[in-house]
């Protein structure tokens, strides 16, 4: 396994992709937390001051202090799982688009065996995209936010450890995806307009429409970014707790704002999304033990 | 584990794709130590016989081992077979070392392997090349790198000429055999019986998905035989006279010649001396593998305008004296021999070898 996962970590060195790929990443991390950062910095006025006081009450802390920083970050981190996400296509959608696959299924004691040697390794290509993430969008929301308002130490650590949680879960599903589509083209495309434009357009007609809060919280776009959103949404006691008196509609734009519109909690969209990667993992896995290499 | 031993072994073997029968029930062997051809027209279900050998495609029925195991169970795989495979992929921004190293570290040999399979095959100016820049031939050779990286015991190769331009072929051509002459295994594909006549040892030939012959080239060779080719004034009374003489294993050419199987130039000679016929030329023709090829594998693509060659009976069964042959009662040659490999007439398969050896069976038709 050691040799199938040293030749899979050469697979992409050896070519320009993950630098590629890693450059739009941090620049639009950076840019949404930056952007988000610069909006939510005065939530409180958006808010309706009784809101605000009896957000603020229950949680213990000053009007001021309501720890805005962490929507910011965690709409920088959302944006930025996109890409290990088409990362993951090119991983063996890729190999199936050039060809490569037939060698790399001949030099592999079997089928079974490459693809775990490639899971684990996108499990640290995921974790390096995470960091990275997290890295541009905690300076694009230090340059936003005012301290007072920025997350506590441990929030830090927290979206840090649920960043790159994300960004695995996101590669691991885009492996699986494009091993049950083998289009690169078609997946990235695919993937792109539904993560981005689809399901948010779903979620809020579900919303407006129909009052239907629980949506986002199950669906694979809500669920990932539900896994750093619903820290933030948590910290102003929008998700996981139960502010009393607190109406459905403020509690879902904070939660909204918080980019997790309709999350339960950050382990539960965690758990959740789990399901579709391994959904998606488990159905890619199965076509490519049977798939005629032709 | 695998026994070590080099042999590849294809049993009963068929796939099915839809309703496409690509491969029906072929066997044979390949023993290690020397070269096999594995030949067939395009579409007969070559590629899909290799493919399966190598576990790249599930077989519908039968087996397909090397070393007595199939594919994934061989342990280190690229260790015991090593393939080059038609439309094989390269990424094409990696270069020449890199993909070598690559496939180097999935099998466990040491990076400098890349740079020894490349010297092997010729490479090594272009080692630091993208592949995408590489030309066809250039391509093929650094497959069979590739297939070089775990110093296999069997080779197996798809087609590996195409591309190759004839310097290329020779030294394909001698590379292969003195990979065999090392105990190893080769099986190599082709379309094209001259291609390969001068590098294999045993011969596969299928069509339609079945075997057609199986056995050595030589074999192949000596179950042909030659035929006289007479240029006469009068074909019928030339063929009557022959028949007459014992012969009658007669036939017209698409030139308006008459083939006579089992005879000598000098017996057609006395016989049209003693009949007083006129003939313009004789020429003997002497057995022609890639003849033989296209009669064991033709008619899987006929045009459907194809009537097939007259039957022999009808032309050397004398008739009445007044019936007399004309040259028109043979369909134009344009319409009856459009396709060069079509078998003339009265040359049907050639007889199986009388007591065929052990790996010398005939398989699909029989």
């Amino acid at each position: 396994m050691g040799n199938l996962i040293k030749a899979e970590i050469r697979k992409t060195l050896t070519t320009k992709s993950w630098w590629g790929l890693l450059i739009p990443t941090v620049l639009f991390a950076f840019a949404c937390a930056l952007g988000w950062g610069a909006v939510t910095n005065d939530i409180s006025d958006f808010l309706g001051s009784s809101d605000t006081r009896q957000i603020t009450r229950v949680l213990g802390i000053q009007t001021g202090e309501l720890p805005v920083g962490l929507l910011a970050l965690g709409h920088g981190i959302n944006i930025g799982t996109i890409f290990p996400m088409i990362f993951g296509v090119f991983a063996l959608a890729g190999e199936y688009t050039k060809k490569t696959i037939t060698t790399t299924f001949l030099t592999a004691p079997n089928r079974g065996a490459a693809l775990t040697a490639k899971m684990i390794t996108y499990i640290g290509w995921g974790a390096i995209y995470g960091v990275f993430i997290f890295a541009a969008a905690s300076i694009g929301t230090l340059l936003t936010v005012d301290s007072a308002r920025l997350p506590t130490g441990p929030q830090w650590f927290g979206m840090l450890g649920a960043g790159v949680l994300a960004t695995i879960l996101a590669t691991l599903f885009g492996i699986g995806l494009g091993a049950v589509w083998r289009s690169v083209v078609g997946s990235v495309i695919t993937l792109t307009i539904y993560m981005l434009v689809l399901e948010n357009v779903l979620v809020f007609v579900a919303w407006g429409w129909g009052r239907i809060q629980w949506l986002g919280g199950v669906l694979p776009n809500g669920t990932l970014n539900g896994i750093v959103g619903a820290i933030g949404a948590e910290a102003f006691g929008a998700a996981g707790v139960t502010i009393p008196g607190l109406d459905k509609e403020t509690k879902w734009f904070l939660q909204y704002t918080a980019g997790a519109p309709g999350a339960f909690s950050w382990w539960a969209s965690a758990l959740i999304f789990l399901a579709w990667t391994l959904l998606f993992f488990g159905l890619g896995w199965a076509a490519n033990q049977k798939r005629d290499i032709t | 584990m695998h026994d070590g031993s080099g042999r590849i072994a294809v049993q009963n073997l068929s796939k099915q794709f839809g309703p496409v029968s690509a491969v029906q029930n072929l066997s044979f062997t390949v023993e290690p130590g020397s070269v096999t051809g594995f030949l067939g027209p395009n579409g007969a279900g070559k590629t899909t016989t290799l493919r399966m050998l190598l576990g790249l495609v599930t077989p519908t029925a039968g087996t397909a081992t090397i070393n007595g195991r199939p594919h994934d169970q061989l342990g280190n795989p690229a260790t015991v077979v090593g393939a080059v495979l038609e439309n094989e992929g390269f990424h094409p921004a990696r270069t020449a070392r890199n993909h070598l190293r690559v496939y180097a570290a999935a099998i466990g040999m040491p990076d400098q392997r890349a740079d020894e399979v490349l010297g092997l095959v010729g490479l090594s100016t272009a080692a630091d090349r993208k592949v995408g820049g590489f030309s066809l031939g250039m391509k093929q050779r650094l497959a069979l790198a590739t297939a070089l990286l775990g110093n296999p015991q069997v080779l197996v190769l798809d087609e590996p000429a195409n591309g190759l331009d004839p310097e290329g072929i020779l030294w394909l051509r001698n590379f292969l055999r003195a990979y065999a002459r090392e105990g190893r295994s080769v099986l190599v594909s082709s379309h094209l019986l001259n291609e390969v006549e001068q590098t294999i040892d045993q011969v596969v030939i299928i069509s339609q998905g079945m075997t057609r012959y199986y056995g050595s080239l030589d074999q192949l060779r000596k179950s042909q035989q030659s035929r006289v080719l007479v240029q006469p004034a009068d074909a019928n009374a030339l063929v009557t006279a022959l028949s007459e003489g014992g012969f009658t294993q007669v036939s017209p050419t698409p030139d308006g010649r008459v083939a006579v199987v089992g005879a000598t130039v000098q017996q057609i000679g006395d016989i049209t001396a003693k009949a007083g016929l006129a003939v313009y030329g004789m020429q003997e023709e002497h057995a022609d593998l890639e003849r033989l090829f296209f009669q064991l594998t033709a008619g899987q693509f006929s045009a459907p305008g194809y009537q097939g060659p007259p039957p022999p009976q009808q032309y050397y069964q004398p008739g009445p004296p007044q019936q007399q042959y004309a040259p028109q009662q043979y369909p134009p040659p344009q319409q009856q021999y459009q396709a060069p490999p079509t078998p003339p007439p009265g040359q049907q398969l050639p007889p199986p070898p009388q007591q065929p050896g052990p790996n010398d069976t005939w398989g699909g038709q029989a």
